[in-house]
């Protein structure tokens, strides 16, 4: 990563850079719409690449305004000159390297007074400034007014009030960007013992630097080793001597230094407000404001979960989905019209028993395959990806995330690990592969190992729930022991896997009502693409099952499992849906869920069954990109791991229950 | 423009299927990662996209 060089001959006014175009960059916190502002003014040929020596991605194109082409720069997420990611590092590096003719700060209207301290940090260190006061509508709706063009006399810059969303202000940010004339620099001031010491570090730094020698000065004593180097580079001898006093200074202060500078700029910044911004007296909350809050804060957020989880998962998807639709579908259609006819045609057309058998025989492809595949998982699956995109839709997700983040930060993980969770619900293989994008090795490895024990995917999820419907009891020892075991294994891993503790923070996108049209694509698009996924994989179960009955390889394999499978109080009839669980685990479920439909299973061994099941190693691709994400030993681990404490679990379990009589 | 369905972020599609190549699952998921939070978003179908381009189309 380059650091931030000197002066070079960029700012002399209205330069141009090297290819030609004026540069404008769009500097602001994340979800401001800078993105949707780069898009208006750039239109499609876009560049999208890493910043040089990071892994952070800039996108760069061209707006043509009244006839001049200007190169537009879109900054990764920034909240103050003050770098603390990567990502604002490189929107640091990006203000200072790529010299720019003209920085646009895009802030959110709703947001005004968090977010006008960084334009008062861009202002006070000397950059070309327009700031876009976006997402007025929002700000109307809620009943906030702000007078732009007091605002933009009192800041001293071109100030734009814009929706981008619905193309408000875009004429005046274009005709701002080709007219901008950068006039004096209006100065804030801190108070006066503050204002001393920064004056006094200020008139020591002799080099000619992009940042005014009041913002350096702040971002020394804030002790930023970046601007460090840079100011030791450039002062050279007279580096210590400014070294010194900056620690005095520091010293000073060193009980409450970044709280003082955040404190006297947020003064400032009500200072710049006072006449400009309007609210009413009493804010405006509307039902999603009331909903957000509740479902972030522990006291209301958990009840509202259990709630979600209640009617969403256990109701609509496990009784509903799993239980009147597959019902309908499985029982009435498939088992009861469409498989007879089916199997008299092929009788009478196929002469070959082996061939009838393979086709529409116990495991054949059309009576066994094809029937698990559309008449027990896809309607579990669409029930489960219909509440799954509304959920998403709504923007729970997010609030999810803050509500756990203390819960998971005690098993090594923090909100951000909610991601692969969620998205484990719907398939585990991909959320496997989606714990990569965790911050640190110690929580990719945590995440990988409870998304291969206890996070069953859709299609297993709902047919354990189905398998639970019938009895309320076994449903809350079925969630118990899962959840028990979820946050103890992550608990004990938490210690025993060495690593950093890491942040989480996020910005929430507003709640709002799921709208239809997206609902429905989505889970048309989830839909379809686990059905297509599964289909070929369960003709191809069929086929081995088929092949395994009639070289009675299976009924070895079954004789091998059975002591396992007796130990943990189940019939030797599941072992079949414990091996298929292994190629796919909603496979496994589907085996269950027929062996319960033909009575062979009664309260206690379902709850058994289902708890292990859950429990059970990883279906085989998930154990294959386990082995690709965090390779072969730490997979073959996990995989005994898991194995160990879902068979370890069936079996205390069984004795538990037998022991209690509780079910 | 699509928004991610877990930060709110607005991105374009391409931006989001730029690791698709390297990826072990590639052609197989139909999914749009989120440049910002990396939440996997399902696409629009090529129907839908479709029949929306005829309605913005016809209200121009």
């Amino acid at each position: 990563m380059t650091l931030l060089g000197k002066k070079q001959k960029c700012h002399a006014a209205q330069s141009v850079s090297f290819n030609g175009k004026r540069k404008v960059v769009l500097v602001g916190n994340p979800n401001v719409g800078k993105s949707v502002l780069f898009n208006v003014l750039t239109g499609a040929y876009v560049t999208v690449s890493n910043y040089p020596g990071t892994s952070v991605e800039v996108t760069r194109g061209v707006a043509i305004i009244e006839e001049e082409q200007f190169e537009v720069i879109d900054t990764p997420g920034m909240y103050s000159l003050m770098p603390i990611t990567e990502e604002e590092r490189v929107g640091r590096e990006i203000l200072l390297n790529e010299c720019p003719d003209i920085v646009i700060h895009v802030i959110d209207a709703r947001n005004l007074e968090r977010m006008l301290a960084m334009t008062i940090q861009l202002i006070e260190a000397g950059l070309p400034v327009i700031l876009v006061v976006n997402i007025m509508d929002e700000a109307e709706r809620l009943g906030l007014g702000i007078n732009i063009p007091l605002l933009g006399e009192k800041l001293g810059i071109p100030v734009i009030g814009a929706a981008m969303a619905k193309k408000r202000g875009v004429e005046e940010i274009r005709k701002s960007i080709s007219g901008f004339n950068p006039k004096e620099i209006r100065q804030f001031n801190y108070n006066k013992k503050f204002e001393d010491d920064i004056t006094e570090i200020a008139l020591m730094l002799k080099g000619d630097y992009r940042l005014s020698r009041k913002a350096i000065a702040l971002l020394l004593m804030q002790k930023d080793n970046e601007i460090a180097e840079l100011i030791e580079e450039q002062e050279g001898a007279g580096y210590q001597a400014i070294d010194e006093l900056v620690r005095e200074k520091v010293f000073e202060r060193r009980e409450s230094l970044h709280m003082d500078i955040s404190m006297q700029r947020r003064e400032i910044v009500k200072g710049i407000i006072k006449d400009v911004f309007s609210a009413p007296e009493r804010r405006r909350f509307t039902l999603s404001d009331k909903l957000s809050n509740w479902s972030v804060s522990p006291l209301t957020g958990i009840p509202l979960l259990l709630i979600v989880l209640y009617f969403g998962l256990y109701q609509f998807v496990g009784v509903f989905g799993a239980g009147t639709v597959v019902d309908l579908l499985e029982k009435k259609l498939i088992e009861g019209m469409f498989n007879p006819w089916i199997t008299e045609t092929v009788n009478n057309v196929v002469p070959w028993e082996i061939i009838q058998e393979l086709i529409v025989g116990e495991y054949g492809i059309i009576t066994m395959g094809v029937r698990y595949a559309v008449g027990i998982i896809l309607p579990i699956v669409a029930t489960f990806f219909l509440f799954f995109s509304m959920l998403e839709d709504s923007g729970y997700f997010p609030r999810l995330a803050l509500l756990v983040d203390r819960v998971f930060k005690k098993i090594g993980l923090s909100g951000r690990a909610v991601i692969p969770m969620v998205l484990g619900f719907g398939c585990d293989t991909m959320a496997t592969m989606v714990t990569r994008t965790l911050e640190t090795v110690r929580e990719r490895i945590i995440a990988t190992l409870l998304l291969a024990l206890a996070i069953p995917c859709s299609a297993q999820l709902g047919l354990i729930l189905s398998l639970l419907s019938k009895s309320q009891g076994s449903f809350f020892v079925w969630a118990g022991c899962v959840l028990m075991l979820f946050l103890t294994v992550g608990f004990f891993a938490a210690r025993v896997i060495p690593g950093d503790k890491t942040m989480f923070y996020m910005e929430l996108p507003p709640m709002r009502m799921p709208q239809l049209s997206n609902v429905l694509t989505k889970t048309y698009t989830r839909m379809q693409w686990y059905f297509m996924e599964i289909l070929p994989l369960f003709i191809f179960a069929s086929v081995l099952l088929w092949l395994g009955k009639i070289t009675h390889f299976f009924e070895k394999m079954v004789e091998w499992f059975n002591p396992v499978i007796n130990a943990i109080g189940l019939p030797k009839e599941t072992t079949v849906a414990f091996i298929f669980g292994f190629f796919r685990r909603d496979y496994g479920a589907a085996g269950l869920f027929d062996l319960q439909e033909k009575g062979l299973l009664d309260v206690r061994q379902i709850t058994v069954a289902a708890v292990t099941l859950t429990l059970f190693v990883p279906c085989i691709a998930q154990f294959l990109i386990m082995k690709k994400e965090r390779g072969l030993k730490t997979a073959l681990m996990m995989g005994l791991f898991v194995s160990v404490i879902a068979f370890g679990s069936g079996y205390f379990l069984n004795k538990l229950l037998v022991t209690t009589g509780i079910l | 423009m699509m928004r991610c369905g877990f930060c709110g972020y607005d991105f374009e599609e391409k931006e989001g299927i730029q690791g698709c190549k390297n990826c072990p699952m590639s052609g197989g998921c139909k999914m749009i990662k989120c440049p910002k939070c990396n939440y996997e978003n399902p696409s629009e179908p090529f129907w839908v996209k479709k029949v929306k381009g005829f309605f913005k189309e016809a209200n121009k």
